[in-house]
């Protein structure tokens, strides 16, 4: 089971809330589709400055392996706060702890309501139907 | 709009699309692929093309400034597709464009390579070619710096005489896959000491042996029917529209 303390894009992208902020990531399906194991095989990652303006569903960054190039989309409205910057250099960190050291913008949401997400058990069905 | 058919378990085969575009321009080219990759109601596609006039096209990440061959290719492009720069010229490029939900895409990226690029191997047998998946040691065409797509192998890349043979790389976006191919005929300055069919298709009419093996095992190895098409009209406008970007100099010098 995937974490239940945060939300979830069918297209893989996870929010958590932080305090008065939230943050963003994709999820280990994701990680495992493009990189199948091999933590060297992402090779960049293309995310926003600090201060744009995100709405919700748009594609915020990109990420590329090294046989494709996947869109990063926001789960929820609002306004990039931070970035780690870590992963930008060390993708390895995103492809071997995407929960946590592989967290991508921090955010702080123009709305703080998630219901248009899924909750972890939902994310778990749709990840089910992919793998059939 | 008639839909295709999907291929069910009694084996009825899915037909898929061909469109084949002879010499288009490269905005033409990567315009229409992105047209189909962006509409989620675009029939499965296979595109058959080449470019007119030459042109060498960058990975979506690649700097401008580590591809040497810009100041010397002509017309140049980025592509939305990642990996290295190909130079479009004396090959076929082909291109895939369907749901990442269906059985081709489906799962970790490189299966789909796997998928890809064993119906490739199978179809080169027909020209006398022992093609292979390149494995983990490396290749004889690996150079550093070049920037150039066939000049860096990964494991997955399709070989022959130590050489690499087939550019690929892809895009994922909105549920769907773009998979983009190239064959090389032959060999160009840029893309020095490469695998190509040179010595293996006739010297008259290459293309007119290579793409009739392509479409007969792509058939048979995806199980799908392969019917000729052309692009809608509003896949053409859209084409059209998303093109203009590929060859301007924002877009080209973004990195």
């Amino acid at each position: 089971m995937r974490p239940d303390d945060r939300h979830y894009l069918p297209s893989h992208e996870w929010v958590k809330t932080d305090g008065d902020t939230v943050i963003f990531g994709i999820t280990d399906f994701a990680v495992e589709e493009l990189s199948h194991g091999n933590v060297d095989d992402l090779v960049y990652c293309d995310l926003p400055e600090p201060g744009r303006k995100l709405t919700q569903g748009e594609t915020f960054g990109e990420i590329e392996s090294v046989k494709a190039v996947a869109d990063l989309n926001s789960p929820v409205a609002g306004e990039v706060v931070e970035v780690n910057k870590t992963i930008e250099d060390h993708l390895q960190v995103l492809a071997k702890d995407p929960w946590d050291k592989g967290w991508l913008i921090r955010v702080k949401p123009d709305d703080t309501s998630m219901s248009h997400l899924l909750d972890a058990e939902g994310y778990e069905a749709s990840v089910g139907e992919a793998d059939e | 709009m008639t839909r295709p058919s999907v291929r069910s378990e009694s084996g009825t085969f899915e037909t898929w699309r061909l469109i084949e575009s002879w010499n288009a321009t490269p905005e033409f080219n990567m315009g229409l692929d992105e047209a189909l990759l962006d509409d989620p109601e675009a029939p499965p596609t296979l595109r058959l093309y080449t470019w007119s006039p030459d042109t060498l096209s960058l990975g979506y990440f690649q700097k401008w400034a580590d591809v040497p061959g810009t100041e010397s290719a002509g017309a140049v492009v980025r592509r939305i597709t990642g990996g290295g720069a190909i130079h479009h010229t004396q090959e076929l490029t082909f291109s895939i464009v369907l749901p990442q939900s269906h059985a081709l895409f489906r799962g970790p990226v490189p299966l789909s390579y796997g998928r890809i690029h064993g119906a490739l191997i199978v179809a080169l047998t027909e020209f006398g070619v022992e093609g292979s998946l390149a494995g983990s040691g490396g290749l004889r065409s690996d150079r550093e710096k070049s920037g150039m797509c066939f000049h860096e192998s990964t494991p997955l890349d399709v070989a022959w005489g130590e050489r690499k043979g087939v550019g690929s790389a892809q895009r994922r976006r909105g549920g769907r896959v773009l998979h983009h191919g190239s064959i090389k005929l032959g060999s160009t300055p840029l893309e020095g000491d490469i695998a190509t069919l040179e010595e293996c298709l006739p010297a008259g009419d290459p293309m007119g042996a290579l793409v009739p093996v392509l479409m007969r095992t792509f058939e048979t190895s995806f199980k799908v029917r392969l019917e000729r098409g052309e692009a809608t009209t509003s896949e053409r406008s859209a084409a059209q529209r998303l093109g203009e970007r590929y060859a301007s100099q924002a877009f080209l010098q973004r990195r």
